[in-house]
């Protein structure tokens, strides 16, 4: 077996269907509000109010399912792609592999959320985005990377989902995220303590691994599918955030690019359509 | 109730342990070192395999087995310090060429379709010799100075056992064909050959017989 | 009957008016409603999975959010699947509107979250005993969400969804009550 794997090679079922990031920037509809639209909604944020709610939730619960497939295959390989001692030290691919275990619970409580919310696997397309980006094939760059960046981001899609069950009174659904949030806040300190660690000597290596977490966290955003807004589905989680290891100056980086993320994919979506209508 | 202050056999009439044990410090520490070396290969090979089987139910079971041997790996590595290797690295080997050949030919299998090969690799042929490597070591040393070692395996045979069982039903739910039946044997074949020359988990002398 | 499918060409989609439109006619013809017109209007820059009705106007409007007839595994494609279940959920509650004892209910944006969800119900457990393929599951969770995660509540949803012939008042009280044990 060889070391590194591309994206486009992660293997699925006949069920499974897969697109990538640019092809899902390239898709020049909107789910967000733009100016004087009434026809849309006002507020994007995944709550139970939304008039669909069921729906958006069902296909997020999807969207996580197939993201916890990611993180335990982007964990596992951790383990496979670097040489221990050399590359990697033996006790950060020791935690590598208990995170592999972690994600494949979550892969097991995703499925069962799936089946209680009425989803189907491979209902809804993969976007492979969250290996590609956060795979790379340095060892601190994918500990940013996965750790930090892609971990992070499930901390904030947790708590908008634990939040989503204890206002519509779903104990099943906010039992099953609330222990997925422990997992996450676990994971992301991981890789915040080991970040620390690897680069202590390093200050050049550890510039460079944030600067890739800070890439990776805007394109984490889904062009503002993630920021303070309540035009985003989802929110920052601050305080969850903060136990993971996260300084406030980080957390505010990454508002800061979500809603970078967002004001850019609004106008870039309102181009695309301001230059459709001139076509008709 | 009885004397508190009464005289008492250090050893109760039940308890049969005896100090005799077939293993010194050295060949212990050896033996762990071995352990921890295939263990570690096992946790990284199964780790990197998950991304390459389609199938879900194995996909999840490889992560979950991974952690549990990356465990056995950090037990071992724990263990070799108290057997007065204070640089666990250096006995962290495999025992001979032919067990490396073992490894590399057990993790060579990528291709989605070959998920059959990486299970039979592992279920039926490596964790199999695990298996008996543990069971004689456990049996075979000393119930008195070597307790630690016994504790660790018992742990880790538990896991060996559950694998073992996972493993094998997996296969026998992938194998439903004369065809797939033959890959599976001639893999295991292949890898049992190999196996073989190299003794075992630990070498020659694995499971007692040289 | 007659139903027209606007646009007639799709820039941000890969959709197609004409099988649109052959689709809904099929639907028409299992829902009993080939004696309405439609004019089935897609908004193709969004791309939000939502639906309404107005059938208070000749003919009957269904307008349609382009993620309605998306396949959700290729994206920007259409679903024959979802184009169906679409079109025959808005053609039966504008037939449930026209002549099914619903004249009193409110207007699709009018509607209360649990009505429009118990409504839902009723539609869709219909529309699963003429072979359309319906997810029951995820019509109960969107009932649970609408009228509480409990067995008084379930209980309501499996009463809705054995329902053969309601109107609008028996539809709206069945809700109600259902509420209010979860409040």
């Amino acid at each position: 077996m060889r070391k590194f794997m591309p994206a486009d090679e992660l293997a699925r079922d006949e069920r499974f269907s897969q697109t990538t990031q640019r092809d899902r920037m390239a898709d020049a509809r909107t789910t967000v509000v733009l100016n004087g639209d009434q026809n849309r909604r006002s507020n994007n944020r995944l709550t139970p109010e939304r008039n669909d709610a069921s729906e958006a939730a069902r296909a997020l619960m999807h969207g996580i399912f197939v993201g916890e497939i990611q993180a335990l295959e982007g964990a596992g390989r951790t383990c496979w792609d670097f040489t221990t001692g050399e590359e990697a030290p033996f006790a950060l691919k020791l935690d590598m592999a208990r995170q592999a275990w972690d994600e494949a619970r979550h892969v097991e409580i995703s499925c069962k959320l799936g089946d209680w919310m009425g989803a189907e696997i491979g209902q809804y397309v993969e976007n492979t985005v969250l290996f590609e980006a956060a795979c790379s094939n340095d060892p601190v760059l994918r500990l940013a990377g996965v750790n930090r960046a892609l971990e992070g981001l499930a901390i904030d899609v947790f708590t908008t989902m634990k939040e989503f069950g204890e206002i519509a009174g779903d104990p099943y659904l906010e039992f099953c995220e609330d222990w997925m949030l422990a997992d996450e806040v676990t994971h992301v300190k991981m890789g915040s303590d080991w970040l620390r660690k690897v680069t202590e000597n390093d200050p050049e290596r550890r510039k460079k691994a944030l600067e890739f977490q800070n890439i990776v966290d805007k394109m984490f955003s889904y062009g503002g599918s993630r920021s303070e807004s309540d035009e985003s589905s989802l929110g920052i989680a601050r305080r969850f955030r903060e136990l993971a290891g996260f300084t406030d100056s980080e957390v505010d980086y990454v508002a800061e690019v979500s809603m970078q993320a967002l004001n850019e994919r609004k106008a870039q979506i309102a181009e695309r359509q301001a230059a459709a209508a001139a076509n008709k | 109730m009885a004397n508190a202050s009464k005289a008492r056999a250090p050893f109760a009439p039940w308890d049969r342990r005896e100090i005799a044990g077939a293993f010194s410090v050295e060949e212990t520490a050896r033996r762990a070192g071995h352990y921890k070396w295939t263990e570690m290969k096992l946790f990284e090979a199964l780790g990197g395999w998950i991304a390459t089987v389609p199938e879900l139910d194995v996909k999840m079971r490889l992560g979950t087995h991974c952690y549990k041997h990356a465990w056995h790996a950090e037990l071992w590595h724990k263990r070799l310090p108290e057997l007065r290797e204070m640089n666990p690295d250096r006995l962290t080997l495999p025992a001979n060429d032919a067990m490396v050949r073992f490894i590399d030919a057990m993790t060579e299998p990528e291709s989605p379709d070959q998920t059959i090969e990486k299970l039979v690799g592992v279920y039926r042929v490596l964790i199999p010799r695990f298996i008996a490597a543990y069971t004689y070591h456990m049996n075979n040393t000393s119930e008195i100075t070597d307790m630690p070692t016994i504790r660790t395996i018992k742990f880790i045979l538990q896991d060996e056992f559950d694998d073992l069982r996972d493993g094998e039903m997996l296969l026998q739910s992938l194998i439903d064909s004369p065809e797939e039946a033959e890959r599976a044997a001639a893999h295991q074949a292949r890898l049992e050959k190999i196996m073989v020359e190299a003794g075992g988990i630990t070498g020659p002398g694995s499971i007692g017989f040289n | 009957m007659a139903i027209t499918v606007s646009p007639g060409t799709f820039d941000f989609v890969s959709f197609d008016a004409a099988y649109i439109e052959r689709i809904a006619g099929i639907v028409a013809g299992q829902l009993g409603v080939t004696d309405i017109d439609f004019s089935v209007e897609i908004d193709e820059t969004s791309a939000l999975n939502r639906i309404s009705t107005d059938a208070s106007v000749t003919p009957v409007r269904i307008m349609v959010h382009s993620g309605a007839f998306e396949d959700k595994r290729r994206p920007r494609q259409q679903s024959e699947i979802d184009t169906t279940v679409s079109l025959a959920r808005c053609m039966l509650r504008a037939r449930d509107r026209l002549r099914g004892g619903f004249a009193s209910a409110p207007t699709d944006t009018e509607l209360t979250l649990a009505q429009a969800a118990a409504w839902d119900t009723y539609i869709m457990a219909r529309l699963s005993r003429i072979d359309i393929p319906v997810n029951k599951q995820a019509w109960h969770y969107n009932w649970r969400n609408r009228h509480g995660f409990n067995d008084h509540s379930d209980a309501a949803f499996e009463r809705m969804w054995q329902a053969e012939s309601l109107d609008w008042d028996q539809l709206s009280s069945a809700s109600d009550a259902a509420r209010s044990v979860s409040a």
